[in-house]
């Protein structure tokens, strides 16, 4: 019973560090940057969500706004992570860097108006 | 001295006159039967003259002066003392309809009944009276007395109307039983031993009891029988119904009971106090709401807010003619209404400011038009009734709560959100700079 499992977890561990070291050598530094912000915020988002379901909801909008606004901005950051990477340059011929990164500032206010409207 | 003291009398009768009076007029129409003499209730008609009642006499088959002329009540209380008149016997002015309008209007009646029939008879069965068939009489045997067994002594019970306790009355007439009617203030009741029953000899008691065996017209007896009983209506005018007219009459007044002089003139005066609108007559001077730590009141009030109702209640005095603030009202109660009543409380007398009620209570969740309700309903008082609408409307938009303690996690969360995406923006866009130059000084590699 012991053998397969660990084997399976061995396997499982090399592959998460193969995985690890494959993303450590093939990811641009600015990918990372954006990287990091998406863990943040997801980090944020699930904080939000366990303390409204544990704690409380009482102020519904500002669950609202406080969990939709990193649900928001994590699908910003998102999409502004495929559109500067040089892996799908193909697919965005037309998007600059800097176009990807000026839509993705004007999403982000955007966001964070109706964000800050909603929050009471 | 001597020649003194006349005028020292007219005097005091005088200032007395000037007194008391009733809270709704001084004009007394006494409709007397010719047959009584005046001068047999000269103590009960001198008692109304001292008290500042202005009596006027009238045959009830007389036309004037009339009860209602050009469709106005001419006279503010009407004493009706015929109590064996047939219908031929009354002008056309005084019917069932006519006494029926006139308490309409206002008017306060004060009626005798007497074991005849009469078409008085058949409207105290309107006024839920249940009276026992013509030409039975109240009897009684007890207590041992030389007078007839139709004479009864009476205890009276202290109620609102009879507000001190009185030695007993003498009662001659008929009795009624009472009807399901909550407007109906029972004032005097038959003793516990006594009966109605269509003859006084002893031979007769057993039809009495057959017929009660039989079920038929029942069994008149005991202290559920009323002797006298007032009817408030709901226009506020009062009527009541006395079983005998003797019972204000000077023979009585002045008869004794057991070597006590009877209480027939202090409960007759009571009784026309009360009839009058003398003794128990309360009304509402000013209700006023406002929201706590305010002082006006609002147009409309939000849900949840706590507001305060107060009320101020005044009595009226008859001694000094006057309406006097009065805080002795233990259960009066405020309701809050949106069809149903959603708030029930009572509202307490204020201590330090006579007559004023209040109660502070918070608006339901609901929003709506709601109604403050103050409806007091008392047997022996007049009624209280007081309606204010305001709606209850729901927070504004700026209205509403902010800066919520348990809303802090996500506030924090949108905040640190912002910060993250300004320092992303200002990372992005130097480290772009760099890597540019690395790509230009590569490029130049």
């Amino acid at each position: 019973m012991a053998g397969p499992k660990s084997t399976t977890s061995s396997a499982s561990s090399n592959a998460v560090r193969s995985l690890l070291r494959a993303y450590n050598e093939n990811t641009s530094s600015r990918l990372k940057f954006i990287d990091a912000f998406l863990l943040f915020l997801m980090l944020s988002g699930i904080i939000q969500f366990v303390y409204c379901i544990l704690v409380t909801n009482f102020p519904f909008n500002a669950f609202l706004a406080g969990f939709g606004s990193c649900v928001g901005q994590f699908v910003l950051t998102a999409s502004l992570r495929s559109q500067v990477n040089p892996v799908n340059r193909a697919e965005f011929k037309d998007v600059s860097p800097e176009r990807a990164f000026a839509d993705f500032a004007l999403g982000s206010i955007v966001l964070h108006f109706f964000v800050y409207n909603f929050l009471g | 001295m001597l020649s003194l003291w006349p005028l020292l009398a007219a005097l005091v009768s005088l200032s007395i006159s000037s007194y008391a009076k009733s809270s709704t007029g001084d004009s007394v129409l006494v409709v007397l039967d010719p047959s009584l003499q005046r001068d047999n209730f000269s103590i009960f008609f001198k008692g109304l003259e001292a008290n500042g009642y202005d009596l006027t006499f009238r045959a009830p088959k007389d036309v004037q002066p009339a009860v209602i002329q050009d469709d106005h009540a001419e006279f503010s209380h009407v004493i009706l003392f015929a109590p064996e008149a047939k219908s031929p016997c009354y002008s056309q002015d005084i019917t069932p309809q006519s006494l029926v309008t006139l308490l309409e209007k206002g008017t306060n009646l004060l009626v005798a009944l007497s074991t005849k029939q009469t078409p008085l008879t058949s409207l105290a069965a309107e006024f839920s009276l249940i009276l026992p068939p013509a030409g039975t009489p109240l009897v009684s045997h007890f207590p041992e007395r030389d007078t007839p067994s139709t004479v009864v002594p009476v205890n009276v019970s202290v109620n609102p109307v009879v507000p001190s306790s009185l030695p007993p009355v003498w009662f001659s007439g008929t009795p009624f039983a009472f009807g399901n009617n909550p407007l109906l203030v029972p004032i005097l009741n038959a003793s516990p031993e006594s009966f109605a029953a269509d003859s006084d000899r002893d031979s007769g008691a057993d039809a009495v009891y057959d017929a009660a065996e039989k079920g038929g017209e029942g069994f008149w007896a005991g202290s559920s029988l009323g002797l006298v009983a007032g009817f408030q209506t709901l226009g506020g005018a009062r009527a009541t119904w006395v079983g005998g007219i003797e019972l204000f009459s000077d023979e009585y007044a002045e008869k004794t009971i057991g070597g006590i002089k009877s209480g027939n003139e202090p409960f007759a005066a009571d009784v026309a106090s009360w009839t009058f609108q003398e003794s128990n007559v309360l009304r509402i001077e000013s209700v006023a709401h406002h929201r706590v730590n305010e002082t006006l009141p609002r147009e409309t009030y939000t849900i949840n807010d706590h507001v305060t109702f107060s009320a101020q209640v005044s009595k009226y005095n008859p001694e000094t003619s006057a309406w006097e603030p009065y805080s002795g009202i233990s259960d009066l109660q405020l309701e809050f209404t949106m069809l149903d009543p959603h708030i029930r409380t009572s509202l307490i007398p204020v201590p330090g400011e006579p007559g004023k009620y209040s109660v502070t209570f918070r608006v339901p969740d609901r929003h709506g038009v709601f109604k403050f309700v103050l409806d007091y309903k008392r047997k022996g008082w007049n009624f209280l009734e007081s309606t204010t609408v305001v709606p209850v409307v729901p927070p504004r938009h700026d209205e509403y709560p902010r800066f919520l303690s348990p809303a802090w996690p996500y506030y924090a969360g949108a905040i640190s959100t912002s910060i993250g995406f300004l320092v992303f923006s200002a990372l992005w866009l130097t480290g772009d700079n760099q890597e540019q130059k690395k790509s230009k000084s590569a490029k130049s590699e």
